[in-house]
């Protein structure tokens, strides 16, 4: 049970004066930002945003100046993310790219993908979307269809790819996708049932791509379908090895599950209760000091989790954990706040549009990234339990 | 000469040879016979001593005290062994006693006599101090004192911001009335009468209520290990139980479940690190984050032993609600121990007053620096 333990620790001194810029460049760059907008948290996507982000320097933070990164820690990167989740700031655009793209294809393209994509994504200029799910693969994501085949012809040598990937967030706005698709038989892999897949970088102009949009719940435009019909790609858009690709994607997804956002999606609603509570009603106090309690911990877990990958350990169990105790309490912030406040505070109150809007957006809290039951089936492993 | 006198070795390697000793201590000497002992009010002095001689209950007091003068990273591998391995004596109580009472300049009785243990004044009791500067006496009730009827003295932390030794034993004016938790273990009330203090010296450490928010600390760990025990006993018989053809734990609903509780039980035990990280110690009076993180990590601990004791138990099915079985001395104490030192909803009501009148403006801030 050694990975279900999670050691906290400190931040070192540097951090701190960066977290003074960050808060800086915030409180100007959000200046005029309505606290609805907030509400989005990282789903939230504005360009020229991205685009001051990467001038700053806080993209690709860590990675090597080759790649037009920054090489500074992971623990100055982790402080720059949950300032920026903390306080609602815009980042969907490039955050996927940031999070996992980024690396991936520096670890599996590194020296052909990679030197020509991933400083275009630094600069905040190249957003990116993730192919994984299909209409028939969500949580089962080896029984994909979507196809991968080597083709050879006046083109020279590339891929054809055809298939349908859906829930694909920022698929619309997004320059590049991941895409994981079928090369090979099942049967292929060493367990006879995750081999046969490929990761492919897809420029989304590519002839043969429609992208056509999921409205959510909402009522606002974040999923997509993305259908490929006969999309060439030269043969060097092959990510990694032919093959690889459920390794490569346990790789992407630890990078997906590890990191703040996992907590802070309902901050915003949080902000609003604290504004309008009063501190001598003895149910507002117990209620959101629980919140507070729960937040002071989940911080000191995710820390504990950058921590691991800032020491090069794998972090993709403590991950698991945080991101499923993460989800719990982004999830019950509209029940307490229909608790504490529901039906007592006026339509056009800040408080009500956040309540309005995070009870809508907080069921795939648990969904995205891995459902509850994925991550708590990875914690039960951990347990020696299957 | 005690195992833990090596002022050469470094900290990390000191804190191991007390995960060690801890571990060889507990595991070797206490057994169900003297839990269930406990449970009928008794104190075991044998074992009392033998814990007294390691070192431990004078490994938060100074060194002219007797004391190791260590911090509570240190303390954190005995504090969660007491509730790993359920042992049944006032230890965290009397390292907490006898860190303050030294840090103020107080006399420790002679602990090999006997354990100490503590009262917040205001909590849980309705204390008047009276007498003089010179003779200070104590009047009033108190209930839900850990173990007063076996302790030497308590250490009394008083509104007015000092703090003070109380002799319990024999001493006139003091009316112990003996009562239980919900772990069978003493939790005594007291009658007292213009009842004697030792002398009045100012609180040394950089809290408020130091009893109280120390207490919690030392619950929480405990806590943490009580719910590790719970767990793993959990998981061990959901491996072994066979029911429908296969053990229980291949089921998806028991594993969500022990999922859960692993997920609990981890932020419990960070928490609870961060408080012990935190807390004040010989050489270091504590800053406003050793109050937020004590009151983050008895929330927490409090919500994990809750949600923890039931999951243990349904995964246990019948046979872990038997009197035979072991689980219960964890889940007891689970129940007891998020009610002491303040429970979880008092803990989360001082957060949440803090947090509020910080305001939208002041709560991240407040995150990150663990305070408001």
């Amino acid at each position: 049970m050694q990975g279900l333990s999670i050691q906290p620790g400190t931040l070192p001194p540097e951090c701190e004066t960066l977290r003074a810029e960050v808060r800086d460049f915030l409180v100007e760059a959000m200046a005029d930002m309505p606290a609805l907008d907030r509400c989005r948290n990282w789903s939230g996507a504005d360009a020229e945003f991205s685009r001051q982000m990467g001038q700053r320097g806080w993209i690709g933070m860590t990675w090597p100046k080759r790649y037009g990164g920054h090489e500074r820690s992971s623990l100055e990167r982790y402080v720059v993310m949950e300032e920026l989740l903390a306080a609602g700031a815009p980042v969907a655009a490039h955050w996927i790219a940031d999070r996992q793209s980024g690396p991936l294809l520096m670890r599996f393209a590194p020296d052909t993908l990679a030197p020509r994509v991933v400083p275009l994504i630094a600069r905040g200029e190249a957003f990116f979307c993730i192919g994984m799910s299909e209409p028939d693969s969500g949580s089962d994501l080896a029984s994909i269809r979507s196809r991968g085949r080597s083709c050879n012809d006046q083109r020279g040598q590339g891929w054809l790819l055809n298939g349908r990937k859906v829930w694909t967030s920022g698929a619309h706005r997004a320059h590049y996708m991941i895409a994981l698709v079928r090369t090979g038989d099942k049967e292929a892999g060493l367990d006879q049932r995750h081999g046969g897949m490929s990761q492919f970088l897809v420029p989304m102009d590519t002839p043969g791509i429609t992208v056509r949009p999921i409205i959510n719940q909402l009522g606002e435009h974040d999923f997509n379908e993305v259908t490929l019909d006969d999309v060439w790609l030269p043969a060097d858009h092959l990510i990694g090895a032919e093959g690889q690709g459920w390794q490569q994607v346990g790789t992407e997804l630890a990078f997906e599950r590890s990191g703040p956002e996992r907590y802070l999606s309902s901050s915003q609603l949080l902000l609003e209760m604290l504004d309008a509570a009063d501190a001598d009603d003895p149910r507002h106090a117990e209620a959101l000091g629980r919140v507070v309690a729960h937040y002071g911990t989940l911080r000191q877990m995710s820390l504990g989790v950058a921590l691991m990958l800032a020491e090069g350990r794998n972090p993709a169990l403590a991950a698991a954990l945080v991101k499923d105790q993460g989800a719990l309490v982004e999830q019950a912030m509209p029940d307490l706040a229909h608790q504490l406040f529901g039906g007592q505070v006026a339509p056009d109150s800040t408080l009500a549009q956040a309540m309005k809007y995070t009870s809508l957006a907080v069921p795939s809290f648990s969904l995205r990234g891995g459902t509850r039951e994925i991550l708590r089936g990875i914690i039960a492993k951990g347990l020696d339990l299957r | 000469m005690n195992a833990l006198e090596a002022p050469d070795v470094d900290a990390a390697l000191a804190d191991q040879m007390i995960d060690d000793s801890v571990a060889r201590l507990f595991a070797a000497k206490v057994d169900k016979h003297q839990r269930l002992s406990a449970e009928t009010g008794e104190l075991d002095m044998a074992l009392w001593q033998q814990v007294s001689d390691s070192g431990f209950a004078l490994l938060l007091a100074t060194e002219s005290a007797g004391g190791l003068a260590l911090g509570w990273t240190s303390a954190y591998p005995i504090l969660r062994g007491l509730g790993h391995w359920q042992v049944p004596l006032p230890l965290a109580e009397t390292m907490v006693a006898a860190m303050l009472a030294s840090m103020a300049g107080l006399d420790l009785p002679n602990l090999s006599n006997g354990p100490l243990t503590l009262i917040e004044q205001g909590h849980g009791n309705a204390l008047q101090l009276g007498g003089t500067a010179a003779a200070p006496t104590l009047s009033g009730t108190a209930f839900g004192v850990p173990w007063a009827r076996h302790a030497r003295a308590a250490l009394v932390s008083m509104a007015d911001g000092c703090v003070a030794l109380l002799p319990l034993t024999d001493a006139p004016g003091v009316v112990i009335t003996p009562h239980t938790n919900a772990a069978g273990l003493p939790s005594d009330s007291l009658q007292l009468d213009g009842a004697a203090l030792t002398a009045l010296a100012p609180n040394p450490v950089a809290l408020v209520r130091p009893v109280l928010t120390l207490g919690a600390v030392a619950r929480s760990a405990m806590l943490v290990g009580a719910l590790e025990f719970a767990l793993a006993q959990a998981v061990q018989y959901a491996g072994e139980r066979v029911q429908f053809g296969k053990p229980i734990g291949k089921y998806q609903a028991i594993q969500q479940n022990l999922a859960l509780m692993a997920g609990d039980v981890a932020a419990a035990r960070v928490a609870a690190l961060v408080a012990a990280a935190d807390a004040p110690s010989v050489g270091q009076a504590g800053t406003k984050a050793s109050a937020f993180s004590a009151a983050v990590a008895k929330v927490r601990a409090g919500e994990a032993a809750t949600r923890g004791a039931g999951i243990a138990h349904q995964v246990h099915g019948a046979i872990g609600f038997t009197h035979e079985h072991a689980l219960h001395f964890a889940t007891r104490r689970l129940w007891a121990w998020r009610e002491e030192f303040g429970s979880d909803a008092f803990w989360a009501a001082e957060l949440g007053r803090a947090a509020i009148s910080a305001r939208a403006q002041g709560f991240w801030p407040g995150i990150t620096q663990k305070q408001f």
